[in-house]
């Protein structure tokens, strides 16, 4: 009797055991789960990506209002069209002194900002290129589409390319701040004489 | 440029024949070569062009289709501006439609080059309005045979169940003449009313069982605590959380197969606390001029107010789009992800897991208490080379020289250390 008992009550332990691990495990992902005190989870404070009744849009992340610039912004003024494009070429010149930490970084803002598109070398042949996207002419080869070759491309041509963005290219302007964008026209000066 | 040129070789290689049919039999006016054509086009004119729809410039399709004047394209193609100063009146209103921007002079493509252009246009936008067509034919019928086919395997399982009971049946009655032809006919019925009784009495007897009713308490317990024991550690835990998104984005297309950087996105990560969810205008670098067809970018050009025929933003039309957020923390923690990603070089993939194998985000992490702790004990601080820790390996040397140590020193005269 005693024998019995013990290879039912190891099989009984044995399928709760396994029943438990089944019951915690089925969890909907779609569900967060369980949730105690989600008051102290869910913040009443609004994070940048949330929406917000206090705005006529509904968005927490507001635009700032016109013509104010944020501490430690250099301006651009040149506007976007063929006129501030020369323009720039003439006058704008990269304020970041040349040095290898500079230079180290445009590097690492091209690889992650630039190269799907332009290629890692500044060819044209970016893996999203390689996908269908329409290829941009090389830095050391191509011909610009505003004339010249891309290699001569100035300080504030590959500026102004980057803040307002031409063809199919897009602006970076939110993505790369003004230092941002300086350092990695120092490196596409590196990459146009590959 | 090689490279590129050997690529649109291979692409064009499967276009070639029906773009060379389409142009045989039906372009009359345009001689040149699509196939040559399509290559040049896809080097010199995708960056503002596109056959079907406008970009920066005009719809190449129905544009080169329209205008029947070869010498005229073939000017235009070459140097516009040339034509603009003229005063040539159709280029002068072209011109001033789009706002007055020069399209570029092609002086290296040969009257040949845009013979083979014009051709390339002109039988893509003959496929596309037959493709039109076509598409909405083949449609119903590319859907009916494989609904036909999944309920005619339905109905056959079906059919074949009900034959399966069916013989079941047979065999089963046949069996029983059998034995009734050989006398041997059991007698199911008493033994039928006496197994209930049985099992019955089994169970009273281990009832009375004093020591096994025991040990069957004793594990309903233990089953019990343990379920509730790992409910209560997973309680406000959201490992796994995988909500369904507005937009299907995939992060294993385009982190994992096309190797954009997570910063190209989510560029707060690097300078602020937010890793923040990319704006709308990032999306559009790329999707103003590819997938332009799919629903999925339309939700996008929805939210923007944006026409993709016309190319032009309507800010009234705009909406934001609402993601659903995935890794929460508590009000009460603070996290930050500058100080994680740009001081700790923490990969994004050691809290996020394999992001680039995603096409369907999820929590990867359990974002516990304990779960920061321990990496934080096992996580040896990168002092070298790292601007961040300049000021506290600055105030140790002074302790060590003996020298006086005070509050300002170690920034305590930063406005955010009040006023936060």
């Amino acid at each position: 009797m005693l024998a019995m008992n013990k290879i039912k009550i190891l099989g009984i332990t044995a399928i709760s055991i396994a029943a438990s691990i089944l019951v915690t495990s089925c969890r909907d992902k779609r569900s967060t789960g369980w949730e105690y005190a989600p008051n102290m989870y869910r913040h009443i404070a609004y994070d940048p990506d949330q929406a917000n009744p206090n705005f006529a849009d509904g968005k927490t992340a507001q635009v700032p209002p016109k013509g104010t610039i944020p501490v430690g912004f250099t301006r651009f003024d040149f506007p976007n069209d063929r006129g501030g494009y020369d323009s720039a070429s003439v006058v704008a010149k990269n304020p970041l002194p040349a040095n290898k930490k500079n230079f180290e970084d445009g590097k690492v803002l091209y690889e992650h900002f630039c190269s799907p598109c332009h290629g890692k070398t500044g060819q044209g042949d970016g893996l999203v290129v390689s996908h269908g996207y329409p290829a941009p002419p090389s830095y050391s080869k191509g011909q610009s589409s505003r004339g010249g070759a891309m290699k001569d491309l100035t300080d504030g041509k590959i500026y102004h390319t980057i803040t307002y963005g031409v063809n199919a290219m897009g602006s970076y302007a939110s993505q790369l701040s003004p230092q941002e964008r300086w350092k990695v026209v120092a490196y596409v000066h590196h990459l146009q004489t590959l | 440029m090689r490279n590129i040129s050997l690529l649109f070789k291979q692409f064009s290689r499967t276009v070639l024949l029906l773009a060379g049919l389409t142009a045989l039999t039906t372009a009359a006016n345009a001689q040149g070569d699509p196939a040559k054509g399509e290559t040049i086009f896809k080097a010199k004119c995708t960056a503002c062009h596109k056959i079907e729809s406008k970009l920066v410039g005009p719809a190449l399709g129905p544009q080169i289709t329209s205008e029947t004047d070869d010498a005229y394209l073939i000017k235009w193609i070459q140097n516009s501006q040339a034509l603009v100063a003229a005063k040539n009146p159709k280029a002068v209103k072209i011109y001033n439609e789009y706002n007055q921007i020069p399209m570029t002079a092609f002086p290296e493509l040969s009257d040949a080059d845009v013979t083979d252009i014009i051709a390339y246009a002109r039988a893509e936008q003959k496929k596309l309005t037959e493709g039109g067509g076509d598409k909405k034919t083949e449609a119903p019928a590319e859907t009916g045979p494989s609904s036909l086919l999944i309920w005619g395997l339905i109905g056959v399982i079906v059919i074949a169940f009900i034959v399966i009971l069916v013989l079941n049946k047979v065999i089963g009655t046949l069996e029983r003449l059998l034995l009734k032809n050989k006398n041997l006919v059991i007698d199911e019925e008493p033994e039928v009313e006496g197994e209930p009784v049985d099992r019955l009495a089994g169970i009273k007897k281990l009832a009375k069982n004093k020591k096994l009713v025991f040990f069957v308490v004793l594990c309903g317990a233990i089953a019990m605590g343990s379920w509730s024991w790992v409910t209560m550690w997973n309680t406000n835990m959201h490992q796994g959380y995988q909500p369904v998104q507005p937009i299907k984005y995939s992060h294993e297309l385009h982190a994992g197969a096309m190797k954009i950087d997570c910063q190209y996105c989510h560029s707060g990560a690097y300078k602020s606390k937010n890793a923040s969810i990319p704006s709308l205008n990032v999306c559009m670098n790329c999707h103003k001029v590819v997938k332009t067809e799919s629903p999925e970018i339309h939700k996008i050009y929805d939210a923007l107010g944006y026409d993709p025929d016309k190319g032009t933003y309507d800010t009234t039309k705009a909406k934001p789009i609402q993601w659903v957020r995935i890794h929460n923390l508590p009000d009460f923690a603070y996290f930050n992800h500058s100080q994680h990603v740009v001081v700790g070089g923490v990969k994004c993939q050691q809290c996020h897991g394999p992001i680039e194998t995603m096409s369907e985000v999820y929590q990867y992490s359990p974002l516990t208490m304990k779960w920061c702790i321990q990496c934080h004990k096992r996580t040896e601080v990168n002092f070298k080379g790292n601007a961040y820790y300049d000021k506290m390996t600055q105030v140790h040397d002074m302790i060590k020289k003996g020298q006086k140590v005070s509050a300002a020193v170690m920034g305590g005269l930063e406005c955010s250390k009040c006023h936060y």
